[in-house]
């Protein structure tokens, strides 16, 4: 194991007012809603903290949510602020790259084991 | 002979011979060779390193010097080192604005000496003509104004904290804050606010290095600096023993989570010499930190003996660095702030700024 070698962000863009993209370095690219990721936040608030269940609802969140600012977490997460007033969650680089929505990934994902 | 012109393109061609063993690259492309002049068939130049504390800064100018020798014409060469350390990317906020790298010092447990560590390394990165201060982040055991020789209230000025100065390193300790004897008992969010202050809310000045003492094990204080600013990296140090290892890899994958690289592990009281007969005795064992970094791919940046007088030394508030400069331990440590200045300079070498990106569509 090389504690140097593991994915990192390359480029971040914050596309419009509802849109990130990470360009990846190894070279893959993922583009997420800002609604998409307010639902899977990870923050206190919106998980249970003893049995790691989900407690947010995910049609509580308006499709059309938006990202009223983000800001790096030193060098491994991104912290936002949504318009909805949440502002709790910090997203690590490892999660959004887990988190990512494209085909091939989601694909990748559901054909191996579910996911507890 | 004497009558041939050199040219600058000459000089530049023969120093491209000389590669830095750690970067990997010549020092013409990386930028190192500046002030080059030729009178006559004299040549001299800087070559600009990326430390003072470079650990093959004479090999390289012997290098240079002889590549630059060879040429037909040159009767001199007069290489000058000098060094600029590189800043690491992002550090830009506030009382931070001249600080160039902040470097964390960890440990497993308590105990393993990691405070007297990072006064030597500190102390000693200074003697190599290095800006450098030092952050007491051990709110459970704050020792570095004892190490220092220097207890002091910090100051504040205009609502900005002055950092205490002695042996010319500027330190800031959460010590500072609470007298002598009293204990400070402090909630996770107390925490967090007293290392921001420490670091945003001080006048650190220009820095080339910050070393961060951080309290032993993971937690808050840890997770406030991860936090707060782009890190350069960190330093695990432990003691030859498995069960310190064990912990130390704790720490160590806090680290890497939060995307901070290890700069590398530091053995302490790798070994005792009696002041008797010499004879050496591996108290704790030996070699437990080299065999653990050799297999996690991480650098091994030395040991350290037990020595009772760096013990002395550190009680007395003269690092034994600066009180006995020739001891083993301080060539010990010598060897030790070295590799580290040259990891730090690998490292800015090879990140990339990260920042994040606004597109209107």
């Amino acid at each position: 194991m090389n504690a140097r070698a593991s994915v990192r962000p390359q480029a971040i863009k914050k596309i419009g007012a509802s849109e990130i993209h990470i360009l990846w370095s190894d070279g893959h690219a993922s583009t997420y809603r800002a609604s998409y990721l307010r639902r899977h936040c990870r923050c206190a608030l919106c998980v249970d903290e003893l049995t790691g269940r989900s407690v947010l609802a995910p049609e509580t969140i308006p499709d059309e949510l938006t990202i009223v600012s983000v800001e790096l977490v030193g060098q491994y997460a991104l912290h936002f602020q949504w318009s909805d007033g949440h502002s709790t969650g910090i997203y690590p680089f490892a999660q959004l790259r887990a988190l990512c929505p494209c085909e091939h990934c989601v694909s990748a994902l559901s054909s191996a084991a579910p996911l507890t | 002979m004497f009558g041939k012109r050199i040219g600058e393109s000459d000089v530049l061609r023969a120093l491209r011979q000389v590669v830095d063993p750690d970067l990997h690259r010549d020092i013409v492309s990386l930028g190192f060779v500046k002030n080059l002049k030729i009178e006559d068939s004299v040549v001299s130049f800087d070559i600009n390193l990326t430390t003072p504390a470079c650990p093959v800064r004479e090999r390289m100018r012997e290098e240079a010097r002889r590549a630059v020798a060879q040429l037909e014409g040159v009767r001199e060469v007069r290489v000058n080192l000098t060094a600029e350390v590189r800043p690491h990317v992002g550090l830009d906020r506030s009382g931070l604005a001249g600080v160039r790298n902040i470097v964390a010092i960890g440990s497993g447990k308590g105990g393993v000496g990691k405070s007297t560590v990072a006064v030597n390394l500190a102390a000693t990165l200074r003697t190599s003509g290095a800006r450098v201060g030092l952050l007491d982040a051990d709110i459970y055991g704050p020792a570095v104004p004892i190490m220092l020789g220097h207890r002091q209230q910090a100051e504040v000025r205009e609502n900005r904290i002055v950092p205490a100065e002695h042996h010319g390193l500027r330190f800031i300790s959460m010590g500072l804050f609470v007298p002598g004897d009293k204990p400070l008992i402090w909630r996770g969010p107390m925490a967090h606010k007293a290392l921001q202050q420490c670091l945003f809310d001080v006048e650190w000045g220009e820095l080339d290095y910050l070393l961060v003492d951080l309290p032993p094990g993971t937690g808050d204080v840890h997770l406030t600096l991860a936090q707060s600013v782009p890190v350069t990296g960190a330093v695990i140090v432990s003691t030859p023993q498995d069960v310190g290892l064990v912990i130390s890899m704790k720490t160590l994958r806090m680290f890497q989570q939060t995307n901070i690289p290890i700069l590398g592990i530091v053995e302490n009281m790798s070994y005792y010499v009696c002041s008797h007969c010499g004879a050496r005795e591996e108290i704790f064992g030996h070699g437990g930190a080299r065999r653990a970094s050799e297999e996690l791919g991480v650098p091994f940046l030395g040991e350290i003996p037990i020595d009772v007088r760096i013990r002395r030394q550190a009680d007395t508030g003269t690092p034994i660095v600066l009180a006995d400069p020739e001891s083993p331990a301080a060539q010990a440590y010598r060897a030790i702030a070295e590799q580290l200045a040259a990891q730090i300079s690998i490292v800015n070498y090879q990140m990339t700024p990260l920042r994040i990106e606004e597109v209107s569509t």
